[in-house]
């Protein structure tokens, strides 16, 4: 990279820029509306510890009925799905955008889908793609005991989200359909492989999408509980599921902090602000191959960073509160820092390339067909310069920022224990107004690549 | 493995055999010509379809796949179908260099062509050079006519760079005034117009008063405002990114409502954005080069509307399904005139297969007059088989009512210069 580095300064020729659109957002009093919600952040949680009086977070019960959903149908379908859009993935359109497998996988699987699971609760679990295949080995093999994989705890999630992470962040295309599909059969494989001799439990615990829909899911408003043959709706304010949860583990908590370090890195990585840290010329971004290596140390970092300041966090306020914010519990309130921040981060992908998912599973084969019945449509991003449209968008963003953290503030007020000395809300209460900030000046700074 | 025509899902390249999808999804052609039993000519393209470049992308998929459509469905290229391979390069020279290699090897392409972005060009072009495949770009950069590049990269669809600048120096200096304040960002982009610009405008017998380089990260622009010599007849500005409407508020406010010098600027800076944006509004009465007008001209020529419709563009250059997607129309013209220039020298070699690439290139090189017509949208234009480079005529436009209105063509000659190099003198 360095000798193409030179031989572009040593060439006359220029490049052409005005990649990147005009921002309608870096035109608005982003500082203003940034200052508000910190100030929100602080107040609710200051009204929280002096009032004593927090949302009661129950769930309600809306319907209950005979569990009649035959799972084993969802799953089936899961595993087809799968397997079809793999095949799509090798044989199709190496155009990403005219390819099923990516547009399915990183609008669908990796938005559309989290995004309805924090409001109708965790829907990949009726589709996980495992489990029927893994079932339909055991009896085969006739085997039905375990090699102590469970042991590992959620470690093994924690790498395969942190894996996951670097090859959506970091790697050179994670786009491309046919590495995609080759990486995803790779990984179907391993779990499988790993399902199999531990039993189809084991994967709650150790494949990453599934720990990832099952906690994310934990914030909706709507769920389902499934017992004896009978299924309850339920329905409560988002958390509800939250304060039920029992205290995570030592690697659910480095789950988590996995998930929101590279959500926060995922951000920080397009802004302008680190594009000047690292030398790089956001307008003329040299592209994904040159940053590999600082990057890698930026999502490492971020990591770190996102566990060292909730640790810090978490100790200070113990010391000043006299005791109470045991990690186990509280880190539960970051699942909703976490949820927030999937929104906000992805909002923007799912209604522009989102278009492109629709179109070909309107017509999969590009051949003019409407399975969907959609009438033809151009695929239109004319939206990003419209001033109202973007700032409908922004009020998208920050709405999903800001009730993520004035949730994980109420959520820490509750599970920190009860008869503690009201300065400990302190560390915490600033932790999560930075988090506010950081989180909203992401949205609202200049960005490129 | 990939891309056979009889997978599961067959490959978009099949599905864009003889009917030419478009970008109107659901669609897609029903007309399908009766092909004779010729193998099908298969164009590679290098499509930005993720990364930085990901927005023009967009467009010259669809410009191409436009083309597409129209040349099969008369006939095709010297009677053969045409196919078009898109791989993605992510805007990435790295990647760039890989898709040379995939659309030669792996998909058996005859020749390449669509690049846009220049550093994607510089990483990529070695790489043709190498395997000896017609690498044919259209990133308006100099670095083709520079010499900097090799005998199998040409740049057939678009003026470069270099030309655009220097063709607009004698109207700004007989219309606007002579002394030029320049604001650039502050890279290779922004060099080439101060140093290009700075040259034309003094040989007009006008002066660059002011050079006033923004850093690429900035966002923020007012203080830069105050380097402006009070003597500056001519804002001369070509800021790019996020920040651009920014700098043009600022800049309004900073002038208020009082006395300003002229506005010219390029329309890079706001090529797919509508002028008509709220917070544009200082920018009325200022002008912008543009290569291709995005408002249709009233003295457009015959070519102009058909080109249009084909594309799916209205008379304003934004889609014809949205009034706010605007076009990125300045530019991508350059992959309709490519293709119409791959055909009609593909059917002047009698190229026939890999084994006359370079027969197809020297078919290239003896090219000269491009006349305008549905080929050429955009204007005719003479290409210089030595320097491998198109030169055509160039336009100013003004916003007048939040439109850009053209007020100006200059002559092919305005933008002509020395030759930098005699390709036809290396070896192939």
């Amino acid at each position: 990279m360095k000798r193409l580095a030179a031989a572009l300064t040593l060439t006359p020729g220029a490049a052409l820029a005005c990649a990147l659109p005009p921002s309608v957002i870096l035109t608005l009093p982003t500082g203003h509306y940034i200052l508000a919600a910190a100030l929100t952040v602080a107040l609710t949680a200051l009204l929280g510890v002096l009032t004593d009086r927090l949302p009661p977070l129950q769930g309600h019960l809306l319907h209950e009925g005979a569990d009649l959903w035959p799972r084993m149908v969802g799953w089936t379908a899961g595993f087809i799905a799968m397997a079809v859009l793999l095949a799509i993935g090798f044989q199709g359109a190496d155009d990403p955008l005219h390819n099923l497998l990516t547009l399915v996988f990183w609008t669908g699987v990796w938005i559309a889908l989290p995004f309805a699971s924090m409001v109708f609760g965790d829907l990949w679990r009726p589709f996980n793609p495992w489990v029927a295949p893994v079932r339909a080995l055991r009896i085969a093999l006739g085997w039905r005991g375990s090699v102590g994989l469970s042991g590992l705890g959620h470690w093994p999630a924690v790498v395969g989200m942190a894996g996951f992470s670097w090859f959506q962040i970091v790697s050179l295309a994670p786009d491309d359909p046919a590495g995609l599909a080759g990486l995803m059969l790779g990984y179907w494989l391993v779990i499988l492989l790993l399902a199999v001799a531990e039993g189809e439990g084991w994967l709650e615990q150790g494949e990453f999408l599934t720990v990832f829909f099952a906690l994310i899911g934990r914030v909706a408003p709507v769920w389902r509980v499934r017992e004896a043959g009978r299924v309850q709706w339920m329905v409560g304010w988002p958390g509800a599921q939250v304060v039920r949860m029992a205290p995570l583990s030592l690697s659910q908590m480095a789950f988590i902090i996995v998930t929101l370090g590279s959500l926060s890195f995922e951000g920080l990585s397009e802004t302008f602000w680190w594009m000047g840290l690292i030398g790089e010329n956001p307008l003329e971004f040299t592209g994904r191959s040159a940053v590999i290596g600082v990057n890698t140390l930026g999502l490492l970092a971020s990591w770190g960073l996102t566990g060292a300041a909730i640790w810090a966090g978490l100790r200070l306020s113990r010391a000043l509160a006299g005791g109470g914010f045991a990690a186990g519990p509280v880190m539960l309130s970051f699942l909703a820092i976490a949820a927030g921040y999937h929104v906000a981060h992805f909002f923007v992908t799912l209604i522009t390339t989102g278009q492109y998912t629709l179109w070909a599973l309107n017509d999969p084969l590009f051949r003019g067909d409407s399975l969907l019945g959609l009438p033809p449509f151009y695929i239109s991003f004319g939206f990003l310069s419209d001033p109202v449209f973007m700032q409908a968008v922004y009020a998208v963003q920050f709405a999903a920022i800001l009730g993520a953290h004035l949730l994980a503030v109420i959520l820490t007020l509750k599970l920190a224990g009860r008869g503690l000395r009201n300065m400990g809300h302190l560390p915490m209460t600033a932790l999560m107004v930075l988090y506010t900030i950081f989180g909203l000046w992401l949205m609202s700074t200049a960005r490129g690549a | 493995m990939k891309t056979t025509l009889t997978g599961i899902a067959p490959s978009r390249r099949a599905v864009l055999t003889g009917m030419g999808a478009g970008l109107i999804a659901g669609s897609a052609g029903l007309v399908r010509p009766v092909w004779a039993q010729a193998a099908p000519l298969k164009l590679g393209f290098q499509l930005h379809a993720t990364g930085i470049g990901a927005s023009y992308g967009r467009w010259y998929q669809r410009t191409a796949d436009a083309a597409l459509k129209k040349i099969n469905e008369a006939g095709g290229i010297g009677g053969r179908p045409v196919e078009i391979v898109y791989e993605d390069d992510g805007t990435d020279p790295a990647r760039g260099a890989e898709v040379v290699d995939k659309l030669n090897s792996q998909h058996g392409c005859d020749l390449i062509f669509g690049t846009l972005f220049s550093h994607v060009v510089m990483g990529s072009a070695p790489r043709a050079g190498e395997l000896k495949v017609p690498y044919l770009v259209c990133s308006e950069g100099y670095h083709v006519a520079s010499g900097a590049l090799n005998r199998w990269t040409l740049q057939p669809g678009i003026t470069d760079v270099r030309s655009q600048i220097s063709s607009m120096a004698p109207w700004v200096a007989g219309n606007l005034g002579k002394k030029v304040t320049m604001f650039f960002p502050d890279y290779a982009f922004g060099y080439d117009h101060r140093d290009f610009f700075t040259k034309a405008i003094e040989a007009q017998g006008g002066q660059v008063v002011a050079q006033i380089a923004i850093p690429p990260t900035e966002t923020s622009y007012t203080r830069y405002f105050a380097q402006i010599p009070a003597e500056t007849e001519v804002l001369y500005h070509v800021m790019v990114g996020p920040g651009v409407l920014t700098f043009v508020k600022e800049l309004g406010e900073f002038y208020g409502s009082g006395a300003k010098p002229q506005l010219f600027g390029f329309i890079d800076s706001l090529e797919a954005v509508d002028t008509a944006t709220p917070g544009l509004e200082f920018l009325e009465g200022s002008h912008f080069w543009e290569a291709h007008p995005r408002v249709k001209p009233a003295d457009a020529g015959a070519a102009e509307g058909d080109y249009r419709a084909a594309v799916g563009v209205d008379d304003n250059g934004a889609s014809v399904a949205d009034a706010k997607d605007v076009a990125t129309y300045s530019h991508m013209f350059s992959a309709w005139e490519t293709l119409h220039f791959i055909k009609q020298t593909v059917e002047a070699s009698g190229y026939a297969g890999v084994a006359d690439r370079q027969k197809l290139v020297e078919a290239m090189e003896a090219v000269t007059d491009l006349p305008y017509g549905i080929e050429r949208p955009q204007g005719a234009k003479v290409f210089n088989g030595k320097t491998h480079q198109a030169f055509g005529s160039q336009n100013i436009s003004k916003v007048e009512g939040g439109k850009l209105v053209k007020v100006h063509t200059t002559t092919i000659d305005e933008g002509k210069y020395d030759d930098g190099v005699d390709y036809t003198t290396m070896s192939f």
